[in-house]
């Protein structure tokens, strides 16, 4: 059994950076504890820096439970970057906030539970990864300690505790039937199985694993998250959790199954892109919008997921796109951060005002629409393309429906920005010279990256 | 100077362009000083101007490109100065028809670019001649219509008669030294060609002998005097050409210098009258000579000159020529009749300005319009000079064809015996026959329009009828339809396409609203729905097995 902690490292990292940060909160004055955001992001940085050297080493699995592969390598890096990215954003909010350090070490150990579990393969390991991933970000969700924050940290708690409960119900179940927790054995011991109670199991699992992903049923905590929540930590509750929970979903479809779980899935996937883009329509909360644009994006992310184990298309096209929309998510996010205004309203003149502002809006928004060169375009042509070989044609079909009315609430946003501002632009609430540029970076970096993904990864296409 | 790279040719002066040279400079200086006297504006020297430069640019030519481009703008100048006074529609009419006749003929010096491009790979005048079997007969038809046309020979004659409505500077000059002389020096410069061929010189020599007696009776018929003297230019130019096709090349081009002197005098002289007097009709005229005494003594010469009275040019000058006609004695009868024709009509001329009578005292002549009546009655009477052996041989060196021979004597003595008894016949017996049948030009004006313009103008209708009933129609036939399509497509497909990407629309709206009905903000009912679609989920996966 390999038991070397070295393999590990970036995890051990962002684990080292959160406890320094931990102890460094507690001796710094309240008002002076800036340096927890440089310790974590140091950790941050070490951590992608020990995950790119890893990438480029041999797959192996650490203790029995922890994968190290290509879904590992990309769930690592994109965790650990995009969580990079909210600390910095989260940087200027909760600057002289008396809990800043918490703030950075809490998001810190929900990335780490994230990373775990998009790479375990023991349902135990599951269970405890889930519970890390959360459970700091609920106590985030209220960390405005506002009415809305409030509500919203208190809906997601409540979802989370149901489908929590209903996850190791699964778990029970699944190691029940299947004789074991570790992929590897379940995958001949469900074989085996009554195939009813293995459906139960597999349905009560995915349900916290859906959670986390904001797919239908679970995604009801996501717009009023989204809305409610400090603008970064929806920023990062949207974006990070998701990409460990489709690295989980895909990693428990594929090696437990020989052939996936297609059918479930591809309803799973149909539904939540449905949703999602049927219920963006109306919303003039950009927040909300996005929220909503999250759970359509999850839709068409289920789509390789449902395709595990029957095409070799599924892994590149989830791990490419999961980046891409993570890069994507976060741009828009920051740059609702940057203009704090959440009305589609208030973003008339935008890039007026703000060229760099506004055209990374236009690339994100085009970016979730899959306008090329953008990331998310290389991502769904790989996803349409694991959809056909995958002899789904009717899933691309959705997803293409989906795509082409998706275009009708992003262009509603996208379109203000070049009007004329009705009204002399106010200065935003809550926003502080710092935050903006902080963010304006952020989303220029984001905007530009999912170009480069893009135009490299179209370039590696063709 | 070559104009296209590849095809030599551009301008050079030899004798023969040097000879016209001087005689354009010397006629276009008289006629622009006596048009000074006369107060016209900038726009007649600046068209004169450029009509003489480009009568320089044809006579230089070498190749038929540079040729062309001179020919057309000195008929494009033509029109612009016969049309001088815009506002009096015949005159501008007038033009219309000079221009017209000149430019249908000048498409046969085109078909014959075109011939040399392929029969002679060459475009110089003087490779013509070596054209192969097909091609040299087409240029050589080409050229002999365009310079016919130029020169107003027959059958082309009238549109000189209507040129005479410009000013009579512009006549002075048209006559003489440019335009009509242009055809001559044409013929007269492609002489090679035309004897190559065999056929076209003698047809050239027909045509000139034919013009020389027919237009001679012509200006016989006239009562206007300057449609006589137009008629009688038409007859001295076909002495030129019957010189070109017969191949007395030095007699011709003596004609046309002797003539240019004679014919812008006589002009002048009459635009004297016309200007003085207020009429150029012969019968108004009479004894307009005697009440100026310089401008009479010039027209006096002038005349004399015309009617080929020795000693003065246009005697021996025209001998030099019939001395090329000499081998067929038909032609030689022919020209000593037109010869007879021109000393009668001369002499009608005469008569009329000198016969006593008419009343009117004497009239002042601005000097600048006496000037240059001097030097011209000098050169009028004096170049016949050219006739003399010593001078002659001298001439026809600088021509560069010093092998051919003068007239006898026993011809020179004839002729002049013919001009003075027929001019004595008439100053005695002072009535002159005029032939009804030539007084309207032969009809010919009448004739070319039923024969060409008419039938043009009806084929015009007929096309523009065409075009717009079945070409236009058609058009607008489609235009028509597609209108008709349009309206049926937005009447019924637009309509209902319209109305599916509504009711889409209306759908999407709806169903929006719908996936929102979830979203409750009750964490009961969310409870409650996550079990239902897990249940439902349930059963997915158990049937999917």
């Amino acid at each position: 059994m390999n038991e070397n902690p070295a393999d590990l490292a970036p995890e051990l990292c962002a684990l080292a950076a959160a406890v320094a940060g931990l102890v460094a909160g507690m001796f710094l004055p309240r008002t002076r504890q800036w340096p927890v955001a440089v310790v974590c992001s140091a950790g941050l940085v070490a951590g992608l820096a020990f995950a790119g050297v890893a990438a480029s080493g041999p797959d192996l699995m650490a203790f029995d439970a922890f994968s190290v592969d290509p879904i590992t390598h990309v769930t690592r890096i994109t965790v650990l970057g995009s969580t990079l990215a909210v600390v910095l954003l989260a940087a200027g909010p909760v600057r002289d906030h008396p809990r800043e350090s918490e703030h950075h070490v809490l998001i810190l150990l929900s990335a780490l539970g994230t990373i775990m579990l998009g790479a375990s393969s023991d349902l135990l390991v599951l269970v405890a990864a889930y519970l890390l991933a959360s459970i700091p970000a609920y106590a985030l969700a209220g960390f405005g300690k506002d009415a809305p924050g409030t509500e919203a940290a208190l809906k997601y708690y409540l979802m989370g505790a149901l489908l929590g409960v209903l996850m190791l119900g699964g778990v029970t179940l699944l190691s029940g039937v299947g004789r074991g927790t570790a992929y590897a054995v379940l995958r001949t011991g469900l074989a085996d199985a009554p195939p009813a109670a293995v459906a139960a199991g597999v349905v009560a699992l995915l349900a916290g694993l859906l959670f986390k992903a904001g797919a239908v049923p679970g995604h009801y905590w996501v717009p009023d998250v989204a809305e409610g929540a400090p603008p970064a930590v929806a920023a990062y509750v949207t974006t990070v959790p998701k990409i460990g929970a489709f690295a989980a979903l895909y990693r428990f479809c594929a090696e437990t199954s020989p052939d996936g779980r297609h059918a479930l899935l591809a309803v799973i996937a149909a539904a939540t892109m449905t949703l999602g883009n049927l219920a963006a329509f109306g919303q003039d909360n950009v927040r909300r919008l996005l929220a909503y644009s999250t759970v359509s994006q999850a839709g068409y992310l289920l789509v390789p997921v449902a395709m595990a184990g029957r095409t070799g298309l599924a892994q590149p096209a989830l791990l490419y796109f999961v980046a891409a929309y993570a890069v994507t998510n976060l741009g828009a996010f920051a740059v609702v951060v940057a203009a704090g205004r959440d009305d589609l309203a208030g973003y008339a003149g935008l890039l007026r005002a703000s060229p760099s502002l506004g055209l990374s809006l236009i690339v994100c928004l085009l970016g979730f629409v899959g306008t090329p060169p953008t990331a998310v375009f290389v991502g769904k042509v790989l996803m349409f393309g694991a959809a056909l070989d995958g002899d789904s044609a009717w899933l691309a079909v959705v997803a293409a429906v989906n795509t082409v009315a998706s275009v009708f609430y992003y262009l509603r946003w996208v379109v203000p920005l070049f009007r004329r501002p009705s009204a002399p632009p106010r200065p935003a609430p809550g926003a502080t010279a710092v935050t903006t540029v902080v963010a304006t970076a952020v989303a220029a970096a984001a905007a530009l990256l999912s170009l480069v993904l893009g135009i490299a990864g179209g370039a590696a296409l063709a | 100077m070559t104009f296209l790279p590849g095809w030599p040719g551009g301008l050079a002066v030899d004798g023969l362009s040097a000879v016209l040279l001087v005689t354009l400079g010397a006629v276009l200086a008289a006629v622009l000083v006596f048009a000074a006297g006369e107060g016209y504006g900038a726009r007649f020297f600046g068209l004169t101007l450029l009509f003489a430069a480009a009568m320089a640019v044809t006579v230089t030519a070498t190749d038929l490109v540079l040729l062309l481009m001179g020919w057309e703008v000195m008929g494009a100048m033509s029109y612009a100065l016969i049309g001088h006074d815009w506002w009096d529609a015949r005159r501008v009419g007038s033009a219309g028809v000079a221009f017209l006749t000149t430019r249908a003929a000048d498409m046969g010096l085109y078909a014959a670019a075109g011939f040399a491009v392929a029969g002679a790979h060459s475009l110089r005048l003087d490779d013509l001649a070596a054209a192969g079997a097909p091609w040299r007969d087409l240029i050589a038809a080409g050229v002999v219509v365009s310079a016919l046309g130029k020169s107003a020979q027959l059958p082309f004659s009238f549109w000189l008669s209507r040129a005479m409505d410009g000013p009579s500077p512009v006549s002075a000059l048209l006559h003489s030294a440019t335009m009509v002389a242009a055809g001559a020096y044409l013929l007269l410069r492609v002489h090679p060609l035309l004897a190559a061929t065999g056929w076209a010189a003698t047809l050239v020599t027909w045509a000139g002998a034919v013009t020389a007696l027919v237009l001679g009776a012509v200006a016989l018929a006239q009562r206007d005097l300057k449609q006589l003297l137009a008629a009688s230019t038409c007859a001295q130019i076909g002495f030129m050409v019957l010189g070109a096709g017969a191949g007395a090349l030095g007699g011709g081009t003596a004609q046309l210098v002797a003539h240019a002197a004679v014919k812008s005098l006589l002009f002048l002289c009459a635009g004297v009258w016309l200007g003085e007097l207020g009429t150029k009709r012969l019968d108004a005229l009479q004894g307009a000579a005697r009440r100026h005494r310089t401008v009479g003594a010039a027209f006096g010469v002038g005349a004399l000159a015309l009617a080929g009275v020795p000693p003065l040019s246009l005697w021996v000058t025209k001998d030099e020529v019939l001395a090329g006609a000499v081998g067929s004695p038909a032609l030689l009868a022919v020209g000593l009749a037109a010869s007879v024709l021109s000393a009668a009509y001369a002499a009608k001329a005469l008569l009329a300005a000198f016969r006593p009578g008419g009343g009117g005292g004497a009239f002042r002549v601005p000097l600048a319009q006496r000037a240059p009546l001097v030097p011209l009655a000098c050169a009028a009477a004096a170049l016949g000079a050219l006739g003399l052996p010593p001078v002659a041989d001298a001439w026809r060196r600088l021509l560069g064809v010093p092998d051919e021979s003068g007239p006898g004597p026993w011809m020179v003595a004839l002729s002049g015996v013919l001009a003075v008894v027929t001019v004595g016949a008439v100053m005695a017996v002072r009535r002159i026959p005029e032939p009804a049948w030539a007084l309207r030009w032969l009809w010919s004006e009448d004739v070319a329009s039923a024969m060409v313009v008419r039938p043009a103008f009806a084929m015009a209708r007929a096309l523009a009828r065409f075009d717009d009933r079945v070409v236009d129609g058609a058009v607008r036939g489609v235009a028509r339809g597609g209108q008709a399509i349009a309206g049926l497509a937005g009447r019924r497909v637009e309509f209902r396409l319209d109305g599916l990407v509504a009711a889409v629309g209306r759908a999407a709206r709806g169903l929006g609203a719908l996936a929102r009905r979830p979203q409750t903000g009750q964490v009961h009912l969310y409870y409650a729905q996550a079990a239902v679609v897990l249940a439902v989920l349930v059963v997915v996966a158990v049937l999917a097995g």
